[in-house]
């Protein structure tokens, strides 16, 4: 690098990390333990429907998984154990949680790197095209796209696209199979319907931050003084507009990238039965299960800070203006 | 022009790329073949059967942890339980040679098991270790059993465990010291552990809880029609043939050579799955019922549940006073139509309910019950009699009624209900226009789930350190004032009794407070030595269903039936209560 004060900014933001996650661990694991409800009342229609008095099911419950113990125990005992690298069981899958974030991450990370680079790609060309010719006919196009790709709900896009790609001209399985081998072209294809269906929305979204961003470059005096020393357009737009239009773009590509974790895809993974991290994290915290819970908020934010300081890094290397002290 | 046509280009180019991509990966092997064209013999081993279902998934395979059903119904794949039964109630012989005795005065229980139940490594299945899981692992104190209360009895004012003891090697009894003609049903669902497993564990719940025997299934050799193959976690569950399954000798191991239990997130993505023949079976909501019924590859059943709708009377000191009098909850049940909610809400898949006993129950009796909200009993004129008997109306000067509250004012009632429920919202807006009709106005609070078992089940004594509980006695109350709820409960057919948590005033989710003496001592009856001789039940039963209909400690809407659909290929079913009794002998034609 070469530069000594990028060292000592990363090693202080790498410290800042720490403590922002611990907090994060330590105000997600007070949440998940002070709600209104027992981990166990979500047993409540079964045991109804069984006739069991709900009390001493609850409180067998609470004992075996150290849940009626006061909280400050639990929070030491979780601690201690996450510093020994155990990150506890999940109660609700009945499987370390290291296990389980290893097997699912990759059914999400797949999706959502594929439908940002489907994303990205056609959003910034369409972006840029849109911005170039301003109050074009095409332009009108793009815009209307864009905001019909944001307006349209996942949900119904994805339930929409099986039922017309799947159901009515059978090209597709309805669902996502996880006994296909993740390398091999019967798993790009059964992911074509779910990368169609997450990337919609962010390729309209990228479209719109493209041709902001390219408009107000567009107007600034630098564009002004390429094009009066004779640049071609070509040069003008790709290397002096868009290099200062893509600063904020990364920002955004990157954060969508590290959704990853959590939730990112979580109704495109239910429309499609995708077993990844969004539909886990959700089922856990529908089942009280703070192991799973405190686990994904963790790396979510750790992974959140990383790449927020990744970005600081490449702003840094972009624009040479850029200085962190 | 050009560049318009470009740009265009460029701006639907992601559904192009989708098209291409739809060309570049489509080949005709893909597309479901139907076995129609090409009929297999029946019964010849085949297959896989995909179970698709958007119900939760299971929390463990290690079922003695379990506390959902889930968990239960993938571990029946692999084990079975000492008997099941028929859609009508007949005892199917499953791991038990022969049924559950009971000795004469009701206190001895004995059960002989098969001689050719092996565990995995061979060994045989033995009573001690049917003895072993109850006394070592489902009464122990480390291991916290949810379920223990099933296997307890009060004596002399404290709590104890029954006794179960040896008797050889395919023999075991269990002793009680007090009558529960219904413990029978109890001791028919048990399943065993390996004890020369379970022994390396016993008494470390960590490492009895992550054993991987338990949580993998390997030890049940041949007790169930399917060994464990794999468990993807919010995917899905699946199990192979199991060609050494004990029965098999007498029927043919199962034609299956998979049974998949495949997890939806939606009911719509399972239905599609099904339209597309991508999977065999998934239950299908009442408004799609019709458009499955067109379809030429599909068989759609309509079978009985356990289900039932109910209106209930928050009779507490947060509830409107009316509905502590008797008279005031049957003026309320008698405005409220059964059809229209069966007829609007469940799009005809419904039986009008008078008690929480269903029509497939063994134990009920149609006989003397009192059928409010069907006619004659559907009569919003004399709903408002009653309440103005009850001082709950005033009468004009023109005769009619008009309904108030005490202080004369228009009465105004809170109905609550957990938010996202189509079906239960759905009900409470036609409760409003029912109660609107004679005049009461309701107004409607859909909550979170669990803002509505915190703050409106969930009750205590005010000012007291009490902790939130189900019913925490008489003069307990919810944090939020509520007076009508919909919700849904579920009946044991074989032991109603167990509705005791609901509606005796000390069970454990008698969350509205109701109380009745009579009721009380019907549901103890019914659990008594009295209760020995089935037809003493059945009356007791038949009283027991009288007097609640008549007391209308909720408002009974309507038991709902459930709409099944298979691929017509499945042969072998028996449409019913219990349909998956013989599912082991189910076949691909």
């Amino acid at each position: 690098m070469g530069k000594a004060w990028l060292r000592d900014y990363i090693i202080r933001r790498l410290f800042y990390a720490v403590i922002i996650a611990w907090g994060i661990l330590t105000i997600t694991f007070i949440l998940v333990r002070v709600g209104p409800t027992s981990p166990a009342d979500k047993y409540l229609a079964n045991l109804a429907a069984r006739g069991e008095e709900p009390a001493q099911v609850i409180a067998a419950i609470e004992a075996r998984y150290g849940l009626d113990k006061p909280i400050h125990e639990q929070y030491f005992s979780y601690i201690g154990n996450l510093v020994r690298g155990d990150w506890g069981w999940s109660f609700s899958t009945s499987m370390p949680v290291v296990k389980l974030i290893e097997t699912h991450w990759i059914y999400s990370f797949q999706l959502i790197l594929f439908s940002t680079i489907l994303a990205a790609l056609i959003g910034i060309l369409i972006g840029m095209y849109s911005a170039v010719r301003q109050y074009s006919k095409t332009d009108y196009i793009a815009t209307f796209f864009s905001f019909i790709g944001i307006s349209i709900p996942n949900f119904w896009l994805g339930v929409m696209l099986i039922l017309l790609f799947s159901v009515k001209l059978g090209l597709f399985k309805t669902y996502y199979d996880t006994g296909i081998p993740l390398l091999s072209l019967a798993n790009l294809k059964q992911l074509i319907l779910p990368v169609i269906t997450l990337s919609t929305g962010m390729m309209a979204g990228y479209t719109r931050y493209t041709r902001s961003a390219m408009l107000d470059n567009l107007r600034k005096d630098f564009v002004r003084t390429a094009r009066a020393k004779g640049l071609p357009e070509r040069v003008v737009i790709g290397k002096h507009v868009f290099r200062n239009a893509v600063l904020p773009l990364v920002t955004i590509i990157m954060f969508d990238l590290g959704s990853i974790v959590f939730g990112g895809a979580y109704l495109t993974e239910i429309v499609f039965g995708i077993p990844g991290l969004g539909r886990i994290s959700f089922n856990a915290i529908f089942a009280d299960d703070y192991a799973v819970v405190v686990a994904v908020t963790l790396i979510s934010a750790f992974l959140i800070l990383l790449i927020n300081l990744a970005t600081d890094i490449a702003y840094a290397y972009l624009d040479p203006r850029i200085r962190y002290d | 022009m050009k560049r318009t046509l470009y740009v265009l280009l460029l701006a639907i180019i992601y559904w192009y790329v989708a098209g291409f991509s739809l060309l570049l990966f489509h080949s005709p092997g893909v597309v479901y073949q139907s076995n129609e064209e090409a009929p297999k013999p029946a019964k010849e081993a085949g297959g896989v059967f995909i179970s698709g279902t958007s119900a939760g998934d299971a929390e463990t395979l290690n079922w003695i942890l379990a506390a959902d059903s889930a968990s239960f119904g993938y571990v029946g794949h692999t084990v079975d339980s000492l008997v099941t039964y028929d859609n009508e109630w007949r005892v199917q012989l499953r791991t038990a040679a022969k049924d559950v005795e009971v000795s004469e005065d009701g206190l001895v229980y004995t059960v002989t098991i098969r001689d050719d139940l092996r565990w995995s490594d061979g060994s045989k299945v033995t009573a001690e270790d049917y003895v072993y899981t109850l006394r070592n692992l489902m009464f122990s104190s480390w291991l916290n059993y949810p379920y223990q209360g099933d296997w307890q009895e009060e004596v002399g004012g404290k709590t104890v465990f029954v006794t179960p003891g040896v008797v050889n090697e395919t023999t075991f009894n269990i002793t009680r010291q007090t009558v529960d003609p219904e413990f029978i049903y109890t001791v028919r669902n048990l399943i065993p552990y390996p004890k020369y497993i379970a022994v390396k564990y016993e008494g470390d719940v960590k490492a009895f809880t992550q054993a991987p025997e338990f949580n993998n299934l390997t030890y049940t050799g041949n007790l169930g029609p399917y060994k464990f193959k794999e468990w993807v976690r919010n995917d899905k569950f699946v199990v192979e043939r199991n060609p050494d399954y004990y029965l098999g000798k007498d029927n043919g191991a199962p034609y299956f050579e998979q049974y998949i239990i495949k997890l939806f997130g939606t009911s719509a993505t399972a239905h599609a799955a099904l339209e597309a023949r991508d999977i065999t079976y998934t239950g299908i909501d009442p408004d799609k019922v019709s458009k499955f019924k067109k379809m030429a590859g599909i068989n759609v059943y309509t079978v009985p549940t356990t289900g039932y709708l109910l209106l209930a009377y928050n009779q507490r000191g947060n509830g409107w006073e009316g509905l502590k009098i008797k008279e005031v909850r049957q003026a309320l049940s008698l405005a409220i139509s059964k059809e229209l909610i069966i007829e609007q809400v469940l799009y005809g898949f419904g039986d009008p309910a008078f008690s929480f006993i269903p029509k497939v129950s063994p134990w009920y009796l149609d006989k003397d019950m009192t059928k409010y909200g069907v006619k004659p009993l559907l009569d919003k004129g004399k709903a408002k009699e009653l309440l103005l008997n009850a001082g709950y109306a005033v009468k004009t000067a023109d005769g009619s009624i008009e309904v108030r509250s005490k202080g004369g004012k228009p009465l105004t009632l809170t109905l609550v209900t957990n938010a996202g429920n189509d079906e239960r919202e759905n009900v409470g807006y036609l409760v409003k226009e029912e109660l609107g009709a004679i005049g009461i106005n309701v107004e409607l609070k859909f909550v979170p789930w669990a803002t509505l078992l915190g703050k409106y089940l969930k009750n205590k004594v005010p000012d007291t350190d009490q902790e939130p509980g189900y019913n925490n006695g008489v003069g307990a109350v919810s944090e939020e004032p509520w007076d009508l709820m919909v919700m849904g409960f579920s009946t044991n057919p074989l032991s109603p009794s167990g509705q005791d948590v609901f509606y005796a005033t000390k069970g454990g989710l008698n969350f509205p407070g109701f109380s009745n003496p009579q009721v009380d001592e019907l549901f103890k009856r019914i659990k008594s030595a009295e209760a020995l001789d089935e037809k003493a039940q059945k009356d007791l039963y038949a009283e027991l269903s009288q007097l609640v209909s008549e007391e209308q400690p909720v408002d009974f809407l309507a038991f709902q039936l459930a709409n099944v659909g298979f691929q017509k290929k499945v042969k072998g079913i028996e449409p019913g209560i219990n349909m998956g009794y013989n599912y082991h002998l189910w076949y691909f034609e």
